[in-house]
Order: C-alpha cells, then structure tokens, then sequence
C-alpha cells in the first residue's frame, strides 16, 4: 500500500513541475509560432525596417530600436533616482518615517502599469512636452538628438514614464544590499574620519554588484513592460532619428498590431518573432542580474 | 581636500541625495491627486453596475460588465494560480533539498521577470488560437501563469518562517503529511500564505497586457460563459483612454479611481498583516 505521505509528496511534485511545464510551454509556443517568419526570411526579419501586411513584409527594426531607446532613457535617469532614494531611507532619513518612505515605494512598484500608463498619457506627457522638450528641441535642436519638433507622445515620454516606474523596484534591491552591509564595516569608516557622504560612498563600492543586479532587473523590466509604453509612446513605425520621434516598442507593437494579425497570414508569426527576441534579450538579461544577486546573497 | 571642503561637500551630496529621493516619490502623490480629482466624482452606484455609454450622445454610463468580468477572473485566477502556487511554495519549502526544488525556485524567479505580453501570446496559443474566439478562460489562465512565481515565493517564504520546533511539534501528534501541512502549520503560517494571496490577487486586478491578447474586452455584455469574450476594468481603461470619444475618457478615469481604490485597499491590508504576525 503506499502511504499517505507518498501520495501527497506526489501531489505537491505534480504542482511543482507545473512551472517548468509553463516556462518550457512559452518557450516552445514562442518558437513554434515565429517558424514560419523566420523560415521565410531569415535574420533579416530582425534587421529590416519594414511593416507592410498587404505585401506581407515584415522586420522589425524600428520596434527593437524603440525598446532599446526607451529602455536606455529609463535605465540611466532611474538610477541615479533609485540609488539616491535607497540611501535616503537607509541613512539619511529619521527612522521614524523611514517605513512610510519604504511603503511608498513598495505602493509605487505594485501600481498597475495601465494607472501609470493613463497618467501618462494625461499627465506626465503635456508636462515633458511643454517645460522640458519643447526648450531642449528649441535651444539645442541643432544637436541631433533633440531634433524633432516634439509631440506630447514619443520615445523619450515612454522612457521617462519607464524610469518612475522602474525606479522603486530597484532602489528595493539597493535598499536590501546596503541595509546588509555588516555595521562593523560602517564603524570602521566612520572611526576613520571620513564624513557622511564619504562612508555612503565606500558603502556603495561595497555593494556594487547589487546596484549593478538592480540595473539589470530593471532593465529587463522596462523592455518588457507592455501597456504604459503602447499609451505614451505614439505607435508609429518608423526608425527613430531622435529621442523626440513617436515610435514603436516591441511589446507595444505586439499590443497594437496582434487584435487584426489573424487577417494576414505572416503577422502572427512576425509578432510571435518579435516576441522571441524580446524574450531572448529579457532572458540573458535578467539571468545576469538573478547571478549578480546570487553572487551578494552568498557573500553576505 | 581640507576638512571644510570636505565638509562643505558631505552637505552638498547629501542634500543632492535627498532632492532626488524626494523627487522620485512625487509621481505616486501625482498620480493618486490626479486620479481622484478627476475619477472620484463618476463613482456612483449606477457607475459600477450600468453599461458604459456609447460613444456620442446618451448620458452617464458605468463600467458594469468590466466590474463583474474582473471578479470573475479574479476568482478563477486565485483559483487556478493561487492553489498552484500555494502546492508549489509549499513544495519549495518542505522539500528544499531536491533537485526539482532547486530547479522550480529558478525557474519562478524567471517567471517573475517575463514580460507579460509574451504569458498572453502563450495562452492565446494554447486556448484562444485552438478555440478561434477569444475567451474569459484563457485571460484567467494567462492571469494565473502571471500569479504563480509571486504567490509559490512568498507562500515559501510563510512555510519556512514557521519556527522548526513547531513543526516538530505538529508531526510529533502522529497525523499524516497533508493534516500537519494543510490543517496544523497552515494556521501557522496563515497570515503569510493569505499576503501571498493578496498579493497575487492584486497582479491579477491590474494586469492588463496578456488580457489584450486573451480576452478581447466585450463593451456592452455583462458575461456570457468561460469560453466568450468578457472585459476587465484594466482592459477598459486602456481602451477608452485610447478611444478618440472624450466621454470615453471619462469613464476611464472612474474605472482608474475604482480600480486604484481596489489596490490601496489590498495594499493596506497587507501592511497591517505584515504588521502584526511580525508582533
């Protein structure tokens, strides 16, 4: 007879593998459903900037690019901001309101991103356009990334609507690493004469493999994020020639193009293909931070 | 440097540190000043129970049919998601040593960082492209693959900070796996297991990218079975945010109004837990 204990290590067993069957289902789905595109047209398919579903023509250059611009402006504005936000509530803030501080951002980094995409879209995108665009195309138009006559919708609102929304999650992981840092490490600096602002930053070369982890899970988070992009960053597929252009991302283009793909016979396989190289930069990207957390949690 | 520059420039860092702190949490009060100010006056009771009007003409309107199709998938979500993540945590936590453990654990932190979009193009492959109509099932399921890493790490989490004596204490009575893990200890540590539920109840209230994909968004019925179209309130925001009609967005912000107000709740609830089961 087999016990009771038996079956039910069984039972939790089947549960367990069920994410692996998940994980290895979307892989496979990914690939199956992209075969087609890349079949037809090989690499091309990444490196062209083309959509035309009458022709059934389709590279989705200018929607990589999106994703690697908006995601390159959010990333280098949010980590100033997150690194500074860490250290605020860590050492610098009363400790009376350093949970209130804590909880804002953990409120920030569980809002859902459609909240922030309307915000954005209302909010956030008629301000950067009027005090901050607007000035930077007129006064420094003649450099080309400014060059565009802005819109409120474009590349560079989709980035900085990405930085706030990736600034909390990441600063949680900086936050974690620099509270983790043993006090005798602090004393000691301290005990040196070094001011304030000195021991922060010995303490922040201390951790620099987590901020450094911080920025890859962000990064891996702003490629991917989907509805808040698509609302602010004006869907249009050209190749952007400035940070003002409206564009296209690659999820964003999955958003916007999937509802009428069934109607032509190579846009699904396109879309799914664009979603596998997503996928496949997400991935290595997001191993690299898991590792770089791997690497502080086995130190400390 | 001399010690007053020294000191000069500890200030001026530190102030820099502050500003930008400061700075990066003013989005969160904009954004609960503006939805409010503009959102909270369309919240009626005939708000939440009508259909949405049409696009010109007509007056008022509601979000009914998102209402009701968010908590239905909600709860099948929680269903679906949340018991699998539930075995799977506890899975983790009681059998950390195997190798399946170690394996699920990778693949979960993985899981936690796919864009969502890629979860709907899976569930559109595996039950709405076989079914060739969009469907409230496959929302919930592409909802529940989203769930599972959160909810299986942090029921993990529940299980292991269970004091060692006290489990102990639970097999020592005699009874069987499932009676010591799922009657004894889960009283033990029900008030983790229940933030991992609402955490997971939370992702799946706001999640709106695989719904694109999934679901469709009917505007104007309520629900018509598990295998039709149904809508969701973040799914309706996005939508009439992006529709040309102005009383469209209107109702976008009374859905964004309820539909943050959903999320302080949750989060609070959830503070005031992690509060007192520390205590």
């Amino acid at each position: 007879m087999i016990s009771s204990e038996k079956i039910f290590s069984i039972f939790l067993i089947v549960f367990a593998s069920t994410s692996l069957l998940i994980v290895v289902g979307i892989v496979i789905s990914l690939v199956a459903n992209s075969y087609p595109i890349f079949m037809r047209d090989g690499p091309s398919f990444i490196f062209k900037s083309v959509w035309n579903p009458v022709k059934e023509d389709y590279g989705i250059l200018p929607a990589l690019l999106g994703t690697l611009i908006s995601s390159a402006i959010a990333i280098s504005i949010s980590m100033p901001l997150a690194i500074s936000l860490a250290i605020f509530s860590a050492e610098i803030a009363p400790k009376s309101i350093r949970g209130f501080i804590n909880s804002i951002s953990d409120l920030m980094a569980s809002l859902p991103s459609v909240i922030y995409g309307l915000w954005g879209l209302y909010v956030l995108a008629p301000i950067l356009n009027q005090y901050i665009m607007t000035p930077l195309h007129q006064y420094l138009g003649f450099i080309p990334l400014f060059s565009t006559k802005p819109i409120p919708t474009n590349l560079f609102t989709a980035g900085i609507l990405l930085a706030i929304m990736i600034t909390p999650f990441s600063s949680s992981i900086i936050r974690e690493a620099y509270s983790a840092v043993p006090y005798h490490l602090k004393e000691a600096a301290y005990s040196l004469g070094m001011t304030r602002w000195e021991v922060i930053r010995t303490l922040l070369g201390y951790i620099r493999s987590a901020i450094l982890a911080g920025a890859f899970l962000a990064l891996g988070r702003a490629m991917g994020e989907t509805v808040a992009v698509a609302m602010v960053v004006g869907n249009t597929f050209t190749l952007p020639r400035s940070l003002f252009d409206m564009g296209y991302t690659i999820s964003s283009l999955i958003a916007n193009q999937f509802p009428n793909a069934e109607a032509y016979s190579y846009m699904v396989p396109a879309l799914y293909g664009g979603a596998l190289v997503l996928f496949t930069i997400g991935l290595v990207i997001n191993l690299a931070g898991l590792y770089l957390i791997r690497r502080v949690v086995a130190r400390s | 440097m001399t010690l007053n520059k020294r000191k000069i420039m500890d200030k001026i860092m530190l102030g820099i540190i502050s500003a930008l702190a400061i700075a990066s949490a003013i989005p969160i009060f904009s954004i609960i000043i503006n939805v409010y100010s503009e959102g909270a006056r369309h919240i009626t009771l005939n708000f939440l129970i009508d259909l949405p009007p049409p696009p010109i003409g007509g007056k008022g309107g509601g979000i009914g049919p998102a209402l009701v199709g968010s908590l239905i998938l909600i709860s099948l979500t929680l269903l679906i998601g949340g018991s699998i993540g539930f075995f799977t945590g506890l899975y983790l936590s009681e059998f950390s040593h195997t190798r399946l453990a170690r394996y699920t654990q990778m693949f979960l932190q993985i899981m936690v960082e796919f864009p969502t979009i890629i979860v709907g193009l899976f569930a559109y492959a595996i039950l709405v492209a076989p079914l060739k109509r969009f469907n409230a099932l496959a929302g919930a399921i592409a909802l529940s693959i989203v769930i599972i890493p959160y909810v299986a790490l942090n029921v993990r989490e529940a299980y292991k900070s269970i004091p060692y004596t006290l489990k102990e204490a639970a097999f020592s009575l005699g009874v069987s796996a499932p009676i010591a893990y799922l009657r004894i200890l889960l009283s033990a540590a029900r008030r983790g297991i229940l933030t991992a539920l609402l955490i997971g109840m939370a992702k799946a209230a706001g999640e709106t990218a695989p719904l694109l994909l999934t679901i469709l968004g009917t505007t104007f019925t309520y629900f018509g079975g598990i295998d039709q179209p149904i809508n969701a309130i973040p799914l309706l925001i996005y939508n009439f945010a992006l529709s040309p009609y102005e009383k469209w967005h209107q109702v976008a912000w009374g859905a964004t109004a309820v539909l943050l107000t959903i999320m302080l709740t949750i989060f609070v609830i959830s503070r005031l837990m992690v509060r007192e089961a520390k205590i």
